[in-house]
């Protein structure tokens, strides 16, 4: 029975292959911008996970702690759970620093007697550690630490940042929805022209004594391949989008060269086409009466 | 074979059958007629659950209806060949396919299929037409593939709706000869029908219908 069905769908699918061929193409295109957003929403997401291992705090002493004072912060610090590691910065090293970092503008610092900046301590967060609202709270805890005068890190930046993410999350999400409705009734709508076309046939096949299973399975396996073929043509797409014009554009804007192609989601659309394939034409067919 | 007992069946508009009652035994081969609107159609619809009966009880092989559940009515349909006025060939399929179809939804083997198949529509006289298409054949010829169709699964009952209907009147008799052939190697036949020249002389039985209501039982 099943390799009949599989000629039955196959010899429909030839025989309307305008109908079944604008229906691929409709579908490719449908994946294609899915695939897009996917890429996109990933890229993002992969960038926003590397940013804890870049992320960290400063916390600035009041003038004048004994190196004894400086211990015991330091101490404190190292003990709180969200921290990873802790590095103390002395006044003399901050001024070395800076100098370093101005390198040709070094003489703004000339005329100073004294080294202004304070003792500092440089601290880096666990990765899980690493988001808006654990931050600002870690920034209130170190700040009620007796002699800690200041605590700095780029607060507006990390909740814009995760802002962003999670928008862009929560976006990808319902549009890859919406184009899966319309993937579905996209092979909803080629199967249910086909199952009225062949009514006729199909009736006859109740007549003779043919099982649901019987008349549905042909239907099902030609929604499945529509979807499948609309998959392989959108991951031929963006293979080659991939390939001819972000590579490309890479060589001359250095922002392309971060983007990168997660094939093992790309595999999954010729996948994702056989089940919204089939999903379509299982509606399209409906229940079947006798 | 068939049993019908007090059977009833309503449209929305009007009564099709009323308080109709027979049976047929297995290998019987009978006539049902009357006018047009008489209820012949309908009375096959019964039979091949196309329609549900309003009153009485039918059996149907062993079957009772009444208690068929949806997903039995394919398997009582396998035990019917059935011969439509219309044919009811795929015009998309060649004579073979169309013969081979109701033994493809049994699920039986390609090289059984064959056999079957070609041993069909020699019965029928046109094993040399097995790659011909529907619209390439002559009423006669359509109605012979559909017979060929309708033994093919050698099945118990075979229903005939004016099966003569579009077909040249000379050919009718031959139609109805191969029935009679059929009908000697044991299946039961109902052939529903208005033309009195198909049974008239037959010596099968016949039962007469006139605006839903069983009006005659006897030989033709």
């Amino acid at each position: 029975m099943t390799s009949y069905a599989f000629r039955l769908a196959i010899q429909s699918i030839l025989h309307e292959k305008w109908i079944n061929l604008l229906s691929m193409i409709t579908i490719a295109v449908c994946f294609l911008i899915m695939a897009i957003t996917a890429l996109s929403v990933y890229n993002i997401d992969l960038a926003t996970k590397t940013l804890p291992e870049k992320f960290s705090m400063m916390i600035y002493l009041k003038d004048n702690l004994s190196s004894e004072d400086s211990k015991n912060i330091i101490n404190i610090v190292k003990k709180d759970t969200a921290i990873e590691t802790v590095r103390f910065i002395p006044k003399d090293e901050a001024m070395k620093e800076l100098k370093s970092f101005l390198k040709n503008t070094e003489y703004v610092l000339e005329g100073l007697d004294e080294n202004p900046l304070p003792d500092s301590i440089e601290i880096k967060l666990k990765k899980e550690a690493v988001g808006p609202d654990s931050v600002k709270k870690l920034s209130e805890r170190l700040k009620e630490i007796k002699g800690v005068s200041e605590v700095e890190y780029v607060e507006k930046f990390l909740s814009s940042l995760y802002s962003v993410k999670v928008g862009f999350k929560t976006l990808g999400m319902i549009f890859i929805i919406i184009i899966s409705v319309g993937i579905i009734f996209v092979c909803y709508s080629t199967v249910k022209i086909l199952f009225y076309r062949r009514n006729k046939e199909i009736e006859t096949y109740k007549l003779l004594g043919a099982t649901k299973g019987f008349i549905r399975a042909p239907f099902i396996i030609e929604g499945s391949v529509i979807g499948f073929s609309g998959g392989l043509l959108s991951l031929i797409g963006i293979v080659s989008l991939y390939y001819t014009i972000i590579l490309r554009l890479s060589l001359t804007i250095p922002l392309f060269k971060s983007i990168i192609f997660p094939a093992h989601i790309a595999l999954f659309l010729p996948l994702a086409g056989v089940t919204l394939g089939i999903t379509g034409a299982a509606i399209a067919i409906g229940r079947l009466k006798y | 074979m068939i049993q019908f007992q007090s059977v009833s069946k309503h449209y929305d508009t009007h009564t099709a059958l009323r308080n109709i009652t027979f049976s047929v035994d297995k290998g019987e081969m009978l006539f049902v007629t009357g006018p047009s609107g008489s209820g012949k159609t309908t009375l096959l619809k019964l039979i091949y659950v196309a329609e549900k009966h309003d009153e009485g009880t039918i059996s149907i092989a062993g079957w009772e209806l009444d208690k068929l559940k949806e997903s039995s009515i394919p398997l009582i349909r396998r035990n019917i060949g059935f011969v439509f006025q219309d044919f009811r060939l795929l015009n998309n399929r060649n004579v073979f396919e169309n013969v081979a179809l109701a033994l493809r939804i049994r699920g039986v083997g390609e090289k059984e299929l064959k056999t079957h198949v070609f041993d069909s529509l020699k019965t029928v006289n046109l094993r040399h037409k097995s790659d011909s298409y529907p619209d390439e054949l002559s009423g006669g010829e359509q109605q012979r593939v559909a017979i060929a169709r309708a033994i093919v699964t050698e099945p118990t009952v075979i229903l005939a709706d004016e099966p003569t209907g579009n077909i040249d009147p000379d050919l009718s008799a031959g139609i109805i000869r191969l029935f009679k052939d059929i009908n000697t190697k044991g299946a039961t036949i109902l052939i529903a029908t208005h033309n009195r020249e198909l049974f008239r002389n037959s010596g099968k039985r016949v039962l007469k219908l006139d605006n839903g209501n069983l009006v005659g039982d006897e030989k033709g």
